[in-house]
């Protein structure tokens, strides 16, 4: 008979790859370091007077790294180790998630159609530069399509490995 | 002819031989044959045994309504697939298939008993039978069903398949990639948009491929749409179920047509598809006729024996009679002979043929019955020949043959449409239901539309026979054995809903889901009720239109990646240390770390010991954690939780019990103002997403004027707890900026600084009852603190403890989990936790359910220390309590065991409980009921150890 | 799987990024502890349960992150509307 039992443990045994992977048309790797900050506010202008950017006014929108999430949210990736100020007192929220996820990026014709593996919205009719909260499958992540062919996948720090490792199996020529 | 192999003919590659066994015997075929195909080329009639009564089956259709000729496939260990239709497994090298449903043997079956029996086992006889006598049930009739119950075996070993999925998105879906499947993928591919064209079989084409004539076509629009890139062809792909709003779920089948040798990568391919339109091309099947012998193997579907010729080059008999109620009968009669296969007669129910048909019978000298219907068929494991009378109770007269041809209509498919919600009307001239309207952007094309013309016909598959219904052994579906008189029975027994009736014979439940039985067995119940059809309705379709493995259903959900297992910063350490884990939540945890042999009870008791002597460590990074923000983030959490938290000041921490509405604790946690506008909750590991949720649904629909806004930070921070007397004197040397005195940092307060050249908050709390500290550092740097806590640790005896040993010393204190000593009934009061409530605050989440009839009413469970009799008696946690022993069962139970643990500390047992009105109870012995033994125990308060709490200041 | 328009994302979704939220307009009360028991029975555990057109919340989580409240057949599965929290009953 099958051991469930043997089956379930072996999600311990995935390990998330350090070094870039290269598939048939597509590569996955880390992102690198960034500060991530959370922002929220119910009017964008004070927020962006305490953070000193830009905010992008539309739902899905992205300026300089800098994604509307939603009406009161935006999320912001940014070069490491950029601080924003709090904007204490303020109707203003700002606060510093820099180590909550990590970002992976896959590239390459070969992207989207491993993103779609588990992804359910229609992101080849997702324009260039566009940013958005989704899922691939049960897993939380935000996709930014930074260019035609290359995506920004954030993904909270403890789901990165599954995430990594399912893309693995997605990927052709990447898993055995 | 060799064999019944035709001269000429068909799409298959007669170059390239296949080898491959059936039932262990050496077999052979061509390239682009099906295992149906290549078998009846070589003479093979027989191909399997009947659900019920074992009877001898042979083929019927030529595609995925095939009900009889079931297969298994072996392709090693783990890839055994049963109840393959022999007509859809295409033919490749090395194919090992093996017939089903029989014992010992496909040709002496002896549960064939049950045949002859057969007059015995009626409609409903499990139902009737074999209600008694009771106690036979368990010991006699279960294990006889089970060994005669189910269609094929069930693999034993893992499947060692990879499967894939995926979503895709387009403008256009064609379901069907018949002619004018085809037509309508091109038709939309030339507007521009996205098209996905899929068909079920190994090559697109549909009824085409059975027509020669229609072959260059073909070719022609196969490589028009190979050319186009906004198309997508996918054969050996079925749609298994349209979905609301147009998402179709479709399985492609990637490696099953090759042998194992060249089948390389994912086995199937699950694709979740969106389209703007979905066209069904589905097509339509044809109907078999309802008479005596219908399934002796060499009688099927004329429309099979067609596709057999003209696709494959296979007569299915050397001479053929044909039973028509329908024009196609005759036009596929006349395809068959000029394909060379020798038509001896048509039989047909009507009298008024299009003089053209007969016009073309009479030219190829086939005899012609008009008038007359085939009354008895005369062979067991093949056709020898059959009966035919005038109007079916004349004086009979014999034909010999070895095939009959069955043409009785069509029926338009039209799962797919059903399952999007489509109405259908039922439609004399096609005695079918075909589809009305619907709500979604889908129609229907083709003949699955109702929109071919191939003739006319009869509706109504049941002919007239000599014997009347409650004789007649017709059969109407044939995977389940139903037969017309079973239908008849049904219906006189009281059946009048076709649902009721399709359960009660199990018609259209088998595997087919009835694709060549529902609609016989409609218009018979439709005859014996005197009804018209339409007010009898037909059954659902629900998907998957065929089987469908669970492999492709699960896509890369498997194994490794059934589901995402979270781990914290610090269990790669832990992992090496050798702990052991436990799951909570989707995290995994670290339960204990055993040195050399102990076991749990030797590590736990080893950590608690440590821990209350000198200190520990605990990775606690898996709480959930909130970070609320804003000028009103005090008034919002003295809203949500039951304790005043706007006198709350910044640097000092608070326990805070959140209810729902209903007055119920739902969570808890230690939260700290960091700032007069920002706050760092915590919630329990399991709780973190709910009381987020819970949180931004009051702050967005409720209170929206409050300007406060919530971010989980659960991730942003790895916690570190170090508890113990020695706690102070292990982090001293790594912090910076703080004041670790305890005046200046004392129980309860929350500091900034840094630790280990790391931003830290660092907590003063403690779950243990010890001096204790909990470390907060941005994840990326957890393990190195960790690491270095762990380090200087080491000049202190330190342990590092897993959850086990948290459980236990929190219990000594008497702290409770939420989820564990709570069960979502238990109030803050019935908990011992009227402290946290804030008897001053005007409302407060659950605070109007406090005041319910049912929660100041005494008698409530309330929680409780135990203390067993017997020092060394550990309670079952869960186990129920009862006042007294000696009752009669069943006992009154007045509560359960929450909690219970060995304490190392006391060298004794301790446990929780929730006990009715447990409080008044203080002092008295209560018991608890065994299996072996029933164990008495004193109650007493929930705090077990340093009840003056001086040990918090080390 | 369902599509649902989110009214601030102003798209359709897919419904795995939407949790159900139950019933919609069923307001707190402003000061619950002037509701008898039973009005406060009702408000807490009462709701309908209609053949047809039903108010409910869903919740954009793996999106916006918005609560919304919409109008769905419970027949058909069919929405048809869904609204901004706080706009009037559609």
């Amino acid at each position: 008979m099958v051991e469930i039992a043997e089956i379930a443990v072996s999600a311990a045994e995935l390990k998330l790859g350090t070094e870039p992977v290269q598939g048939a048309g597509v590569r996955l790797s880390h992102a690198g370091p960034r500060s991530r900050y959370s922002l929220r506010a119910r009017d964008a202008k004070v927020l962006a007077e305490v953070v000193g950017r830009t905010l992008p006014g539309k739902i899905g929108d992205q300026a300089e790294g800098v994604i509307c999430l939603g009406p009161d949210e935006w999320y912001a990736i940014l070069a490491e180790d950029t601080v924003l100020p709090r904007g204490e007192g303020l109707p203003v929220s700002v606060t510093d998630v820099s180590s909550r996820a990590l970002g992976l990026v896959l590239e390459g014709p070969a992207a989207l159609a491993v993103l779609s593996s588990g992804c359910p919205l229609d992101l080849a009719n997702m324009g260039v530069g566009r940013a958005t909260r989704t899922v691939f499958e049960t897993v939380e992540i935000v996709v930014w399509r930074e260019a035609e062919d290359r995506w920004h996948v954030e993904v909270w720090r403890s789901f990165a490995t599954w995430l990594w490792n399912a893309f693995l199996a997605a990927m052709p020529g990447a898993h055995g | 002819m060799s064999g019944f192999r035709l001269a000429d003919g068909g799409r298959i590659d007669r170059r390239t031989k296949r080898n491959f066994t059936f039932d262990g015997k050496a077999q052979w075929g061509y390239a682009g044959d099906s295992l149906a195909s290549a078998l009846l080329a070589q003479g093979q009639m027989l191909f399997g045994r009947s659900f019920k009564y074992h009877r001898p089956r042979g083929i019927l259709g030529a595609g995925v309504e095939e009900p009889n000729a079931l297969v298994t496939v072996d392709r090693g260990p783990g890839r055994i697939t049963p109840n393959l239709r022999a007509p859809s497994v295409a033919l490749h090298d090395g194919l090992t298939a093996t017939s089903q449903n029989r014992f010992p043997t496909l040709k002496t079956d002896l549960i064939a008993v049950n045949n002859v029996f057969s007059a015995f086992f009626p409609a409903g006889f499990y139902n009737k039978t074999f209600m008694w006598p009771r106690a036979a049930w368990e010991k006699v009739y279960e294990p006889i069903i089970r060994r005669l119950a189910g269609l094929g075996d069930s693999p034993t070993t893992r499947d060692p398949d990879h499967y894939d999925a995926t979503y895709a998105h387009c403008e256009t879906l064609v379901v069907g990639a018949g002619p004018a499947g085809i037509a309508a993928a091109l038709e939309a591919a030339a507007g521009g948009g996205r098209v996905i064209l899929i068909d079920e079989q190994e090559e697109i084409g549909g009824g085409a491929l059975s027509d020669p004539a229609q072959w260059p076509w073909l070719e022609e629009a196969s490589a028009k749409l190979a050319a186009m890139d906004n198309v997508t062809v996918l054969p050996r792909t079925t749609a298994i179920g349209h979905y609301h709003q147009n998402f179709v779920v479709a399985a492609e089948r990637l490696t099953d047509h090759l042998s194992v040798d060249e089948a390389e990568g994912a086995r199937e391919k699950l694709w979740r598809i969106r389209a703007g339109e979905v066209v069904l091309a589905m097509g339509a099947i044809e109907r078999p006729l309802v008479f005596e012998g219908n399934d002796v193997p060499g009688v099927m579907l004329a429309s099979a024996a067609k596709t057999f010729a003209l696709r494959y080059g296979v007569a299915v008999g050397r001479k053929l009679v044909v039973m028509a109620v329908h024009d196609s009968g005759w036009r596929d009669a006349l395809a068959l002979h000029k394909a060379g296969v020798n038509i001896a007669a048509i039989v047909d129910m009507r009298r008024d043929v299009a003089s053209e048909l007969i016009e073309g019978a009479r030219a190829a000298r086939i005899a012609c019955y008009q008038g007359y219907a085939v009354t008895g068929v005369s062979g067991g494991q093949a056709v020898k020949g059959v009966t035919i009378a005038l109007a079916g109770v004349g004086k009979g007269q014999k034909i010999d043959c070895d095939a009959v041809l069955m043409a009785g209509g069509w029926t338009p498919t039209v799962h797919l449409w059903s399952h999007a919600k489509g109405s259908l009307r039922w439609d004399e001239a096609w005695g079918a239901f075909v589809p009305d309207k619907t709500h979604e952007d889908l129609r229907c094309v083709g003949a699955c539309g109702g929109a071919w013309d191939y003739g006319k016909g009869l509706s109504g598959g049941l002919l007239p026979a000599p014997k009347p219904l409650h004789d007649s052994k017709a059969f109407v579906d044939f995977q389940n054995d139903v037969k017309a008189r079973d239908i008849g029975l049904a219906v006189q027994e009281g059946f009048r809903s076709i649902e009721h009736i399709k359960r009660y014979t199990t018609n259209g439940m088998a595997t087919d889901q009835g694709k060549t039985s529902n609609l016989n067995g409609l218009q018979i119940a439709s005859g014996v009720l005197h009804r018209p059809v339409t007010e009898i309705g037909l059954t659902t379709f629900r998907p998957p239109y065929t089987p469908q493995s669970f492999g492709a259903i699960l896509g890369h959900h498997k194994e490794a990646l059934f589901q995402p297992l979270r781990k914290s910063v610090i269990d790669d350490w832990a992992a090496a240390q050798g702990a052991v884990y436990e799951n909570v939540a989707q995290w995994r945890r670290a339960r204990y770390f055993p040195q050399g042999s102990e076991d749990m009870d030797a590590a736990v008791a080893r950590e608690c010991r440590t821990v209350r002597s000198a200190v520990g460590v605990f990775d606690a990074s898996t709480l959930g954690k909130i970070e609320v923000v804003g000028p009103d983030a005090a008034e919002f959490l003295n809203r949500m939780y039951t304790n005043p938290w706007k006198s709350l000041e910044p640097g000092r921490c608070r326990y805070g019990l959140l209810l729902g509405e209903h007055g119920f604790i739902i969570d808890d946690g230690v939260s700290a103002r960091l700032a007069p506008d920002r706050f760092h909750l915590t919630t329990t590991t399991g709780g973190a997403a709910r009381v987020l949720n819970m949180m931004e649904d009051y702050l967005q629909t409720e209170w929206s004027d409050l300007d406060v806004w919530l971010t989980s930070t659960t991730e942003q921070w790895a916690v570190i707890a170090v508890q113990g007397p020695k706690a102070r004197r292990v982090i001293e040397p790594l912090v910076e900026g703080i004041d670790l005195s305890p005046e200046a940092f004392p129980h309860m307060s929350v500091r900034e600084g840094k630790i280990c050249g790391v931003d830290t908050r660092l907590f003063r709390v403690s779950f243990t009852g010890e001096l204790g500290f909990e470390v907060n550092v941005p994840a990326e740097h957890g393990r190195a603190v960790w690491e270095a806590i762990w380090a200087e640790g080491q000049k202190h005896g330190a342990v590092a403890y897993g959850t086990e040993t948290m459980h236990v010393l929190r219990a000594e204190k008497g702290f409770i989990i939420v989820g564990q000593d709570t069960d979502g009934t238990v109030t803050p009061d019935d908990a011992g936790l009227g402290w946290a409530v804030g008897k001053k605050k005007p409302d407060f989440v659950g605070k109007r359910s406090l005041a319910r009839p049912d929660i100041v009413a005494p008698g409530r469970k309330q929680l409780v220390g135990l203390l067993t009799d017997d020092p060394q008696a550990v309670l079952e946690e869960g186990a129920q309590i009862v006042a007294d022993p000696n009752q009669p069962v069943p006992m009154t139970m007045i509560g359960h065991v929450t909690s219970s643990y060995h304490s190392a500390t006391l060298g004794r047992s301790i446990a929780m409980a929730l006990v009715a009105g447990g409080r008044d109870r203080m002092g008295e012995t209560l018991h608890i009921p065994m299996p072996d033994r029933t164990i008495s125990a004193k109650v007493v308060a929930p705090m077990f150890y340093d009840a003056e709490g001086s040990r918090l200041n080390g | 799987m369902i599509l649902i328009h989110c009214p601030y994302c102003e798209e359709a979704r897919p419904e795995v990024e939407f949790a159900y939220g139950g019933e919609a307009h069923i307001a707190r009360p402003v000061d619950p502890s002037t509701y008898s028991d039973e009005q406060w029975e009702e408000f807490l555990y009462i709701r309908n349960n209609p053949r047809g057109r039903h108010h409910e919340r869903w919740r954009h989580t793996h999106g916006c992150g918005r609560f919304f409240n919409a109008v769905r057949d419970t027949v058909t599965d069919v929405f048809e509307t869904t609204y901004k929290a706080g706009e009037a009953r559609k």
